[in-house]
């Protein structure tokens, strides 16, 4: 530490010398170098590079006049450890040692700054050079944060540069106390430390109390797990907290302070000693400030880790040495508070706000923000987000602003779920309400609290249930147990969380959990008790189902509840593939087995290997440290390389009939699972071949149809019959159907595409893409035009455009209304088609078609910009007016949705249908107790994967449902030989992407049908495999 | 003496460990006679002991004219005061919402594994003791690791003998 004097100051004249003495100074230097000094910067490495910066301009010679110093935390934490250099506050980011001698050379030594290590757009790959110009500053008003990563917060000198202590050099020589808390009532100012009190108010109320002996207090012990705005704060200004404080000291007659900063700061304790021992040299701490005769004099009170010590009158306890229990309110701190003197408590960034309130005056500091609440608001943004780090904006800045614009969106394209607000004591804001407002009661309608600030961004992997109970266990641990709603309560209800996050949840659960949160909320002590049901309850009113899956289906849809599961990637499955035990067995090269594991619960591993969405790999954990695992590609592996057990013949050894119809995934796994449990099982296809979905619509190029044969022969082969181009409601009437068979399962599909609904659209030339891929299949396709333009983003929209280009089209163009990020298709599906050469414009939606000569020949469309977000964490898009453009089309395949047709339901009135689905209940019984429905015309359109389980659970209950008729008891499944999965993990985890797929050269696909994924080769396959990290640990060693 | 017996029963050091005393007085020395100063006399002190066993918070409570049962009760009420020794580099893992968003859990589940310690509990070298911690701020680095002094940001579990290793860990 250089040895340094601060010079007295006594008046204004002494802070405008000072001032000038720092500007002359930054403006001799040819080049400022700033490194931010935060503790999120020195974490990533920052601490050595001021150093380095010094040595490398020694080490290169550089004679200009150039100052390295450190600064505080600007904010952008995501892309630290961060520096600025000036002139033009040129902004550098993610810098290592390896970097300083380029920035010295190049910039520093000719003036060019260096582009590689600005901030780029990570889409466009736009370069923004200056502090201002970055998006995640350039939306952000500046008030508390104003000099954090200015000024080097170890120098009082470069506080006063900014205009610091003249706002309590007004306070003191020009304002009365009275005064002073007028300007703060009227700048609207409330505590920033989550209770939202007026601070002028407060302020009011402690100088009207009757002493000599008062307190100034800076509640510094921010314990919110997702807050640190008070950190960087004090890190970056202590000196404008504590000018904040003496200005308070001052309006309420106070001439003794604390600030109780917590233990687990080191760096702001430092910071803020450093400032007070700096301002006390200044005279700006002492018996007489600006010479006016107030003395004040300052004193830090460190932690020592408890949570609960951040209110206040714990708080006061903890300075005076007691455990820190909370007391009953009245009295309050303002009359009766740290010693049972009158004491005022306020937050770090509420006393961070108080300087620029004297300077500017209360009335200039209203004008931003809304009626109930007034300035700024510091947000410290994390999780799952892209640029986390603090944020300030204007009271009343939209929610999903902060986090599209500011925090540049939810990154891997994964889809937004809710924010956390108010940490412990807060709620969270689902994805659809994410436009309200910064606002203290907008937030309290919606069920949260403004809090102090914490924003924790969650995505689609994240469990609602997990969250609430990971807040339960936190205020469980931090209650101080003194009143027996909290020590008691919380208990209680963390107990509840705990079970239904092991799969123990029981019916009920949810109501005992809302009605103790009420019950703790009315009679706890203090504000910990009083608010940590809240995230509870916040999680029950927006995303009860969670609660309730987890509960009813033993099912955590986000993969968290690893007490409820063997391994995320099984528990994704909605077939319950056991993954991790065929891939040991692929590992150990025992294809034959990991084969028979597959068909224990799919009937179609080759068909799945190929075309299966894998739900799995979203959920895998190896994406953690590198790439997820290529499990499709290892089922369809196994699948097509196994030894197949020839099928036999199953025995017929039940009376009753059962009648499926329509031969698709569900159909076809309800046939093969009734026929396992001896019923005689009719099929009835209305199209000639089996398959429904994967024969009629899926490509050839994707799924060969001798793959398809094979599977859905070794079904028939156990003696289900097939009865084709038999259509249910035209050949045979349903209620003929009710006579002959004990049972009906509806597995009939989604096989029809919604119109766009637009003017032109009836004209020759434009098709459905469901019905225009089914008559390829059916090879009776039309002729398709050589300008071909599909509508939608899904995979049907993908099957039709590389369809399209096989079948010669010279131009194929998808339209997409939103992103291709939010395209359902599989990322897989959209890059193979560009590899085609499918064209792809986004942000457009068809307005109308125009047609010549009775054909379509013409296209207009709208441009598209995305507003706020929808229930699904999507954006949605929102036409821009004006934007009309046209394109000359001659074919145009609409594939914006699928529905289902209920034709099979022709003059039968019992089966009930709602919303273009079959209605069905939990068991996917119809309305007509003889009826079973599912797959894509029960669920709507899904995929084939969850057709199978449709299929199965609807033989599993009509089983049931027949047993039951007959007082028969229940099935029992007979018992498999047992296979022994070996357990092999690698000794030391070493990072390696995905084996790469093999496939099919783009060039040679042109107009070929040919399969475009080729299988893994044997060793290729072993080693993939081998890079499953058996998340299952070594439960499942035996099966 | 009448309450000490639970008191030492309490704190489970087993070796026998020299204690400076005349450091301990020091500070005692150095904060008595200041209304409310047990809880820094109690840092101060354990910074030169290590923990607060039973003979020392007697120290402490005799010094600054206190009942022992204050001191007792103040020392289990802030979990920085630590009757157990704990260990050369005490490992806290960031348990706050944004670190346990990101994996947080896992790692302290991976680290009792690996050190073969429970929550709080120190390896039979006295190298490490494992703890949880609430939120330690860096919540933009999450999941944060503080090993000693230094603090480590997102930690992935494939790197975590790596980090242990650099402490002196040997397998």
């Amino acid at each position: 530490m250089p040895s340094r004097v601060t010079p007295s100051i006594r008046n204004l004249a002494d802070l405008d010398a000072i001032k000038q003495r720092v500007d002359d100074a930054r403006k001799k230097c040819e080049f400022h170098v700033a490194v931010c000094a935060g503790t999120a910067c020195r974490a990533a490495g920052a601490e050595t590079l001021k150093s380095l910066f010094e040595d490398e301009i020694k080490r290169q010679g550089l004679k200009a006049n150039i100052v390295v110093d450190d600064c505080g935390c600007m904010g952008f934490c995501a892309v630290g450890p961060v520096a600025i250099i000036n002139p033009g506050e040129i902004f550098y980011q993610r810098l290592t040692p390896d970097d300083v001698g380029e920035l010295v050379r190049e910039h520093l030594g000719q003036n060019k700054p260096v582009e590689r290590l600005m901030f780029h757009d990570e889409i466009t790959g736009e370069i923004y050079r200056t502090v201002s110009s970055l998006p995640f500053i350039a939306e952000q008003t500046l008030v508390a944060l104003r000099n954090c990563g200015v000024i080097n917060p170890e120098r009082i000198e470069d506080y006063i540069w900014r205009d610091g202590y003249r706002g309590l050099y007004r306070a003191l020589t020009e304002l009365e106390p009275r005064d002073i808390i007028n300007e703060v009532k009227e700048s609207g100012l409330r505590g920033r430390g989550g209770g939202g009190f007026p601070t002028g108010l407060k302020w009011e109320f402690c100088a009207s109390a009757k002493g000599d002996t008062k307190y100034v207090l800076c509640n510094a012990d921010e314990g919110d797990p997702g807050a640190f705005m008070d950190r960087s704060l004090l890190e970056s200004d202590p000196h404008a907290v504590l000018e904040g404080m003496i200005i308070a000291a001052r309006a309420i007659g106070a001439h003794h302070g604390y600030v109780y900063c917590r233990a687990e700061y080191p760096l702001a304790l430092q910071r803020l000693q450093t400032a007070i021992d700096q301002a006390t040299e200044a005279g700006l701490i002492g018996p007489d400030v600006f010479g006016t005769g107030f003395g004040f004099d300052l004193e830090i009170y460190k932690g020592a880790g408890a949570f609960v010590c951040g209110e206040e009158t714990a708080l006061m306890l903890s300075i005076q040495g007691e455990r820190g229990t909370p007391r009953p309110r009245p009295p309050f701190p303002a009359v009766s508070g740290l010693w049972a003197k009158p004491t005022v408590l306020n937050n770090v960034e509420t006393y961070g706000n108080i300087p620029q309130i004297i300077s500017h005056g209360g009335a200039e500091y209203a004008k931003i923000g809304t009626e109930s609440a007034k300035g700024t608001k510091v947000f410290a943004l994390s999780g799952k987000i892209h640029n986390f780090g603090l944020v300030e904006v204007p009271m009343g800045t939209p929610l999903d602003k902060i986090i599209q614009k500011i925090g540049g969106g939810v990154p891997d394209g994964k889809r937004i779920k809710a924010v956390q607000l108010g940490g412990p004591s807060g709620g969270c804001i689902p994805a659809h309400m994410l436009n309200i407002p910064v606002d203290y009661d907008e937030i309290v309608k919606a069920g949260a609290i403004m809090g102090s600030g914490g924003m924790v961004v969650m995505d689609e992997n994240t469990c609602m249930v997990d969250v609430a109970r990971f807040f339960m266990d936190f205020c469980q641990d931090e209650s101080c147990g003194k009143c027996t709603p909290c020590r008691i309560g919380t208990r209680r209800m963390l107990e509840i969380l705990e079970r239904i996050c092991h799969g123990e949840g029981r019916e009920g659960d949810i109501e005992l959990l809302e009605s103790l949160a009420t019950t703790i909320k009315d009679a706890a002590l203090c504000g910990l008790g009083q608010t940590a049901p809240n995230p509870v309850l916040s999680t029950i009113r927006y995303f009860r189902h969670e609660y309730e899956e987890h509960i009813r289906d033993k099912k955590c849809r986000a993969g968290v509840c690893s007490g409820m599961f063997k391994s995320p990637c099984q528990h994704a499955c909605p077939i319950d593939t056991d993954v991790p035990a065929y891939l040991a067995l692929i590992r150990a090269d025992r294809v034959d087995d990991a084969y028979r594991v597959l068909s224990e619960t799919n009937p179609f591993p080759s068909i799945c290997g190929r075309v299966c969405g894998q739900p799995c790999t979203l959920h895998c954990r190896r994406a953690q440290l590198d790439e997820p695992l290529a499990i499709r590609h290892l089922k369809r592996y196994a699948a097509d390389n196994a030894k197949h057990d020839p099928v036999k013949e199953l025995p017929t050894t039940r009376s009753e009939e059962i009648a499926i119809i329509g031969a698709g995934p569900a159909g076809l796994t309800a046939a093969l699972e009734l026929r396992r449990r001896g019923y005689a099982v009719t099929v009835f296809e209305e199209l000639p071949e089996p398959g429904g979905m994967m024969r009629y619509a899926i490509p050839e190029y994707r799924l060969p149809r001798d793959v398809i044969k094979k599977e859905i022969d070794d079904i028939l082969a156990t003696g289900v019959e097939l009865r084709t181009k038999t259509r249910i409601g035209r050949d045979i009437l349903m209620n003929d159907l009710k006579k002959d068979y004990r049972a009906i399962y509806i597995a009939t599909g989604a096989h029809q595409s919604w119109t766009m609904g637009i003017p032109g659209e009836d004209k020759p030339g434009v098709f459905g893409a469901v019905e225009l891929l089914r008559q390829f299949n059916l090879n009776q396709a039309p002729k398709i035009g050589r300008n071909v333009a599909v509508i939608g983003g899904g995979n049907s929209a993908i099957d039709a455009a590389r369809t399209a280009l096989r079948e010669g089209a010279e131009t194929v163009t998808i339209f997409y209304r939103r992103e291709r990020n939010d395209m359902p298709a599989l990322a897989e599906e959209v890059e193979a088609a560009i590899a085609e050469g499918v064209k792809m414009e986004f942000l457009s939606a068809p307005v109308s078609l125009q047609s010549d000569n009775g054909h379509v020949s013409a296209m207009t469309l709208q441009r598209m910009e995305l507003g706020s977000f929808d229930s699904g964490g999507r954006r949605r898009p929102v036409p821009i007016d004006g934007s009309d453009y046209t394109v000359s089309v001659d074919t145009v395949i609409s594939a914006v949705g699928q529905a289902a047709d209920f034709a099979c339901l022709e003059k039968c009135d019992s089966v009930k249908a709602e919303k273009g689905k079959v209605k069905v209940d939990r068991q996917s019984r119809t309305s007509d107790e003889c009826v079973w429905a599912g797959g894509d015309v029960a669920l709507g359109p899904a995929t084939v994967v969850e057709a199978i389980q449709a299929g199965r659970v609807a033989a599993q209950e009509i089983d049931a449902a027949i047993r039951k008729a007959n007082g028969e008891p229940a099935y029992v499944k007979p018992a498999r030989p047992k296979i022994d999965i070996p357990y092999e993990v690698e000794e030391e985890t070493v990072s390696r992407p995905r084996e790469a797929i093999p496939e099919l050269a783009a060039v040679d696909r042109i107009g070929s049908y040919a399969e475009v994924e080729h299988c893994y080769d044997r060793e290729t396959a072993i080693r993939e495999a081998s890079r499953c990290l058996r998340c299952d640990g070594d439960r499942g060693k035996a099966e | 003496m009448p309450g000490s017996s639970t008191l030492d029963r309490v704190s489970s050091t087993g070796q026998a460990q020299s204690i400076d005393w005349s450091a301990v007085d020091r500070e005692i020395a150095r904060f008595s006679g200041r209304p409310g100063s047990l809880i820094p006399t109690l840092e101060a002190v354990q910074n030169i002991v290590g923990y607060l066993p039973a003979e020392v918070q007697r120290r402490v409570a005799r010094g600054l004219g206190l009942p022992l049962s204050k001191v007792y009760g103040v020392v289990t009420f802030y979990s920085f005061f630590t009757m157990e020794p704990r260990g050369k580099y005490q490992i806290l893992v960031c348990q706050g919402t944004a670190c346990h968003v990101r994996g947080g859990a896992q790692i302290m589940s991976e680290l009792q594994k690996k050190l073969k310690i429970g929550l709080n509990q120190c390896t039979d070298d006295r190298l490490f003791s494992l703890h949880s911690v609430r939120c330690l701020g860096a919540c933009g680095l999450a999941p944060v690791v503080m090993i000693g002094k230094d603090i480590h940001q997102q930690v992935k579990v494939a790197r975590l003998d790596s980090i242990l290793k650099s402490y002196g860990w040997q397998r």
